[in-house]
């Protein structure tokens, strides 16, 4: 079993990453510096390392802007209508971002964006029109999908940082203020930049959006100018070169989150409950309140108003709600075998590598749990390696690789499978961790003496009080990779077309109306998928106790 | 019937080196039947010993056999799995996601024991530990002291020859405690299984046990009967373990025979010696505070020594002083709490003898 889950991450992460540090080193002429050179003195490529930093480096800011007031509103006022402030977070998080980006390229595209539309034509005020294809534009529609990773961390910092912290800084003479400055601003200061920084690297590996958002505007950034290196004739070596310098930049930006976090680890170790009594705004809680519901309007109300409307009307413009139907919804689900097809493929896929993630997952959690086996830290970093590359960089390293291989995956649901795979152990590594941690090893111990033999203590022990842990994180790389497109865009062919794929294609050929409905669809799919899994949740908790560990 | 035999048995972890093992060199036969006692600090050894015995962990060097089956060496070990043992664990190790009925259960559908005795025995067994009638009740909605009868109730329904208990008390309350170590006694002497018990609390040990191994850095400092081990302690970790004492530097004025005069502070007392003990030898001399007696300065026993109460504290059923001889040595007395003293007081105190110990200043590990 640990010769196969190391055989695997071998074929998976290992030696992909290997064929892309050889595929950007070794040229015609054997080993050869110049596609790094390049990659650093072209203008088209650094201005494309340089677009990524400042898109994570605004993107970054604003979630804090946003994240931090939302997490404190939260965990310490007395803020109304919390439950819709946490549910915000929650649906920003989870909708696709190339979708929200479609749909604001519907409200705002310079020529035909409804808003634009209306400023221009109809109050004839065009200063007050925006034009989406730039880069506050594409600032504008990742926040959405980064600031929650912020509003997390920083509420589950401020809840967790002991009340008599403060209240001891209080008794000492410190007023509300200073308190909050001196004392709980530096325990939650490494939570808010954590947060930052995984916003900042999630920012920067969205292909759907960079595509959709900056390609119109010519603003090209690394997953875009890495996936135009595979116009024909394609690039290899310096798409190898250009996904290394992105792994160099995420990793970087892990690597900080990590180290930050573990110095200051007191910070979320919080101890005991934490009682704070939450401050009385007055009636600035009705303020705050405003600014919530600003947040809702941008990130959730305005796109997903504008995809239904487009999705129903016959054209999208000022008046479109004239002639409204349902033409489109029976378009991509039945007339067009592409978007049928792409549907299929994508349950599929999804399935399939929330499966297999989260099996795999399993078996290197209880290696380096439950073993001694030397090697078992090994296993647990390079399970973690994926969380370093975006989408794109394994896509390229996974083609380079199949590529010299006599096997012809390429074009096939198999290549792709084996991308979501790679991509989503880590979620399945940490599923299994905190599942197994909480899982005293008495437990599987005490049936061993029993009589039980390692396979039988599994299944009779450790994996049912793992199951629902194990199933949370199945639906944690299920949603991500029935959306994924940064990978899928460049393993793709029109057998095994994705959902996410298919949206980009249509919105490429401009059908937005069906674009519309196909994003409707994959977001009505999310929806059940996290429906079904709260149900099935519950069911569970219903027969079984609180909590797994004794 | 089963008796344990571990012979030089070592086993440490990370480094290797001896100097860190978690235990040491250690040999022990456990005859079948007895209530036998792991007992020492936390640290000591004891609950690495009992997993050795498990199966859980393979030992550095040694072996441990039942009977003539060879369980455990460097080279092979036998599965906790197949040593036909029953172990309690400190946190009960309970199945949570399991009913009381299934966790008992457990074991015997292993052995694929038909449904109706599988029945009959674990409602009996429930019966023996007091669980009649929560079989349905899943873990959760049990007391500690419920769920350690669990735990005992799935060990011994499978009917083991032995029975190993880590720490099983340690996390009840005090009352549940002394109930659960009289029902502890009883279950063992009723089933005649070899009981294996660590902890670190010597007076559970005392109550519990025909016999205890006391444990110290992974060596084991005594064997031997409560009585034994408590009365006529090997050296001065098992003294100073077993129960309260006071040990005071002293030397050896004059040896003959195997006993000698013994000089601390102002104290003379004719001692058995440890070997080589001779006279001028540097000793440590230990004295139990119930072997100090305080009489009133008008008393007329011999060989008493004035000392001085400093302390005074009344707990019950004994009186504790803390008191001082002449140049200081401060000596922690208990005795019969009908006689008072008061602080500051004068008093003559006599020490029996019977209860006090010499042990060579060096050499306190064997």
């Amino acid at each position: 079993m640990v010769v196969g889950a190391l055989a695997l991450l071998l074929i998976l992460i290992v030696l992909p990453l290997g064929s892309l540090l050889i595929g950007s080193l070794v040229g015609d002429g054997g080993f050869t510096l110049e596609n790094f050179a390049r990659a650093v003195t072209s203008r088209l490529y650094y201005q494309a390392l340089l677009n990524s930093l400042i898109l994570g480096f605004w993107t970054g800011l604003l979630s804090v802007a946003i994240g931090v007031p939302l997490a404190w509103a939260v965990s310490r006022t007395n803020l109304p209508g919390k439950p819709f402030v946490r549910l915000t977070a929650s649906i920003a998080y989870l909708s696709p971002p190339f979708l929200i980006a479609i749909a604001y390229v519907n409200l705002f595209s310079p020529n035909a964006g409804i808003v634009n539309v209306f400023m221009r034509d109809v109050l004839h005020l065009p200063a007050l029109t925006f034009n989406i294809f730039s880069m506050t534009g594409l600032v504008f529609v990742t926040v959405p999908h980064t600031f929650p990773f912020v509003y997390l961390l920083a509420s589950s910092a401020l809840q967790s940082v002991d009340a008599s912290l403060e209240e001891s800084a209080q008794i000492l003479g410190a007023g509300r203020l200073r308190t909050a400055l001196t004392v709980t601003a530096p325990l939650v200061a490494p939570a808010i930049l954590s947060g930052a920084l995984i916003g900042f690297v999630n920012a920067i590996a969205l292909f759907g959006s960079q595509a959709i958002i900056g390609l119109p505007g010519r603003i090209f950034t690394l997953p875009t100018r890495i996936y135009a290196l595979f116009d024909y004739p394609p690039q290899y070596g310096l798409a190898s070169a250009l996904s290394l310098i992105f792994i160099a930049i995420t990793v970087a930006a892990l690597y900080g989150q990590r180290a930050y976090l573990a110095r200051r680890s007191y910070v979320t170790m919080g101890g005991k409950g934490a009682r704070h009594h939450a401050v009385d705004l007055g009636w600035s809680r009705w303020l705050l309140l405003a600014f919530c519901i600003l947040v809702f309007a941008i990130t959730i109300l305005l796109p997903y108003a504008a995809l239904i409307a487009v999705s129903l009307s016959k054209s999208w413009g000022l008046a479109f709600w004239q002639n409204l139907t349902l033409d489109n919804y029976r378009f991509i689900l039945v007339d067009y075998d592409v978007t049928r097809r792409a549907i299929a493929n994508s349950l599929i896929l999804a399935s399939l590598a929330a499966t297999l993630a989260v099996a795999m997952g399993a078996i290197i959690g209880w290696i380096d749990l439950r073993t001694r086996i030397s090697f078992r830290r090994i296993v647990d970093y390079v399970s973690l390696v994926p969380l370093g590359l975006p989408g794109i960089v394994m896509a390229v390293a996974i083609l380079e690789f199949w590529l010299q291989l006599p096997i012809a995956l390429y074009g096939t649901l198999a290549i792709l499978l084996l991308a979501y795979w790679a991509r989503y152990i880590p979620l399945g590594v940490r599923a299994a961790n905190t599942a197994l941690r909480q899982i005293d090893p008495t437990l599987e111990e005490s049936a061993r003496i029993l009589g039980a033999s390692w396979g039988q203590s599994m299944r009779d022990v450790t994996l049912p009080l793992m199951r629902p842990a194990l199933f949370a994180g199945w639906l944690l790389v299920f949603v991500p990779a029935i959306q994924e497109l940064s990978a899928s865009i460049l393993l793709f062919s029109s057998n095994s077309i994705t959902l996410a794929v298919a949206v980009y294609n249509l919105y490429e050929t401009g059908h937005l109306e069906a674009v519309a409905a196909l994003a409707i669809v994959n977001m009505a799919i999310i929806g059940a998928a996290i429906a079904i899994a709260r149900r099935i949740a519950g069911a569970n908790e219903a027969g079984e106790p609180a909590g797994a560990s004794s | 019937m089963a008796g344990i035999a571990i012979e030089r048995l070592s086993k440490s972890f990370g480094g290797g080196d001896t100097g860190n093992a978690a235990v040491a060199d250690l040999s022990l036969d456990i005859a079948a039947g007895r209530f036998v006692t792991l007992l020492g600090p936390s640290g000591c050894g004891k609950t690495t010993t009992l997993r050795l015995i498990a199966g859980y962990l393979t030992p550095d060097a040694g072996t441990i056999r039942i009977g003539d089956r060879e369980l455990s060496s460097p080279q092979h070990v036998v599965p906790p799995e197949q040593r036909g043992m029953g172990m309690v664990f400190q946190n009960y190790a309970v199945w949570p996601h399991k009913t009381v009925f299934e966790n008992v259960a457990y074991g015997l559908k292993l052995r694929k024991v038909p449904a109706r005795e599988l029945i009959t025995k674990v409602e009996a067994m429930m019966e023996l530990v007091g669980l009649a009638g929560l079989g349905a009740r899943y873990p959760h909605a049990l007391s500690g002291g419920q769920q350690q009868r669990v735990a005992l109730a799935r060990s011994l329904v499978v009917e083991p020859e032995i029975l190993l208990l880590d720490e099983p008390l340690s996390n009840l309350d005090a009352k549940l405690r002394e109930r659960m170590r009289t029902e502890l006694k009883s279950l063992q002497r009723r089933t005649g299984i070899t009981f294996v018990y660590v902890t670190h609390d010597q007076a559970e040990a005392l109550a519990l046990s025909d016999e205890i191994a006391v444990l110290h850095r992974g060596r084991l400092q005594q064997f031997g009967a409560p009585r034994q081990v408590y009365a006529k302690p090997a050296n001065r970790i098992v003294a100073d373990f077993m129960g309260l004492v006071n040990l005071l530097p002293a030397t050896v004025i004059s040896a003959s025979g195997g006993t000698g005069l013994v000089s601390a502070s102002s104290l003379r007392l004719m001692l058995p010696l440890p070997k080589g003990a001779a006279a001028g030898a540097a000793v440590d001399l230990a004295i139990r505070p119930e072997a100090i007696k305080l009489l009133p300065l008008d008393a007329t026993t011999a060989g008493t020594v004035p000392v001085k109460i400093e302390e005074q504290s009344y707990l019950g059923n004994l009186s504790e002083y803390y008191v001082t001889l002449a140049d200081g040595t401060r000596l922690r007395v208990q005795t019969d709490a009908s006689i008072e003293h008061r602080i500051g007081d004068q008093a003559l105190a006599a020490i029996d003898p019977e209860r006090c110990y010499v042990f060579l200043a060096d050499g306190l590990d064997r």
